[in-house]
């Protein structure tokens, strides 16, 4: 079976994957690109709208999306996507400057 | 919990912003991973530099050469199973995976290290080269690999920016209902043109094939030829509108009939180019540490190999 990448997800499909988080931690757990404690919470609040805090915008410039934390979600949620989301943000934030 | 995608001015003024290409951040746990590799590095090195000094046997299998070969075959051991054992392992904690991550590329560079030293400069095409070899460029994919880590997410962004509207949603889809409202647009102005005049509307509207009797009753000799009006100069004698712009028109230049609809294909060319290489760079990203992982067990390979021979050289002094 070839196993083909997913690509990036809407605002919608966002939303609504932030909205079914459980926040459990699994998917921080499993990043080997988080060196900083980082609350669930605080990182779905921040991925969606609003200020991007430092170390939230330090966490998305790093993930490098290789999905490690897609498997551990156990409502199949992609986190990877919405980090995508944080990373669009912050370029968009930095050349609408 | 409602989420909407209303991004203020001032909100993007307080938090965080940009994504530069060069953004470092060097948190504690990679600051001690580095200071521990660099001492450790300096005191095998100032090793390396006395015993040149002081000693007449500068080969891979004098106690020096044996030292810096164990260290640094156990330097990429733990380099290669710490970082996998921890990323299986059950009891984590957040930020842990990380600095096993930190280990994993400072302790491949301290064991590459080491084993360059253990070769005394001695590169002879032996077992212990193709290991080195190997090694080296292991080494070289995972700088590669880190690399490419920082670039591809960087590049994958500025793709999926493409691809999104300002408001987060599909371009694609975007587009195409542009797109489907100049086809309604088009459409109802040629069902007006066609309501307002009736001669028009007949020569617009695509007339169906209606067999007449007389062709049916065309005499089968062909050298008969009728007097009546042949069906065709029948309908070139009837009135009939059609649009033929002048080449030197605006409207002669594709897309004239409809507007906006060439500049709207075009744009979604663009936004499906961005997706291929979104997918690209995704691919690339996965494919690195594919290879990544095929090297490291080649080179595991290429070791066992240059360790066996080693041994088959060494148990016997050692017995005799």
């Amino acid at each position: 079976m070839r196993d083909t990448v997913l690509l990036h997800k809407t605002g919608p499909q966002i939303a609504q994957e932030l909205q079914a988080c459980i926040g459990c931690n699994e998917c921080l757990l499993a990043c080997p690109a988080l060196a900083e404690p980082i609350r669930i919470d605080v990182l779905n609040r921040e991925t969606f709208s609003g200020p991007i805090s430092a170390p939230v915008a330090r966490y998305a410039r790093a993930c490098y999306q290789c999905g490690a934390c897609v498997a551990p979600c156990p409502v199949g949620l992609h986190r990877d996507a919405m980090m995508m989301w944080l990373k669009v943000r912050l370029l968009r934030s930095g050349q609408g400057e | 919990m409602h989420l909407s995608y209303r991004e203020t001015k001032t909100e993007s003024q307080q938090g965080e912003k940009g994504y530069s290409w060069l953004f470092f951040s060097a948190g504690r746990p990679w600051l001690v991973a580095l200071l521990v590799t660099l001492l450790l590095l300096a005191l095998s090195v100032a090793f390396f530099v006395w015993y040149l000094h002081h000693s007449s046997d500068l080969s891979s299998d004098s106690i020096a050469g044996y030292a810096y070969a164990i260290s640094g075959t156990i330097c990429l051991v733990l380099a290669a199973t710490l970082y996998s054992v921890r990323r299986r392992s059950r009891r984590r904690a957040v930020g842990q995976l990380n600095a096993a991550l930190n280990w994993h590329v400072f302790l491949g560079i301290l064991g590459i290290a080491l084993l360059f030293m253990h070769s005394f400069g001695n590169f002879n095409p032996r077992t212990g080269t193709y290991a080195l070899y190997g090694m080296i460029a292991l080494v070289i994919s995972g700088f590669v690999g880190r690399t490419l880590d920082r670039i591809m997410p960087r590049l994958i962004a500025g793709e999926v920016r493409k691809a999104l509207t300002e408001q987060g949603d599909d371009r694609i889809e975007h587009i195409s209902q542009k797109l489907q409202s100049i086809v309604v647009h088009n459409n109802e102005r040629v069902q007006a043109f066609s309501a307002g005049s009736p001669a028009a509307a007949k020569s617009l509207v695509p007339v169906p094939f209606e067999p007449t009797k007389q062709s049916l009753n065309t005499p089968w000799d062909l050298a008969y030829i009728s007097l009546e009006a042949t069906p065709q100069e029948l309908s070139a004698e009837a009135p009939q509108y059609r649009f033929i712009p002048d080449k030197k028109s605006n409207l002669a230049r594709p897309g004239a009939l409809m507007p906006g609809a060439q500049e709207h294909i075009s744009e979604l060319e663009r936004v499906q180019q961005a997706m291929r290489r979104e997918q690209f760079y995704r691919y690339i990203i996965r494919y690195w540490r594919l290879f990544h992982v095929a090297l490291a067990l080649l080179t595991v390979g290429l070791t066992i190999w240059h360790i066996v021979y080693a041994a088959q050289l060494l148990i016997p002094t050692f017995l005799h």
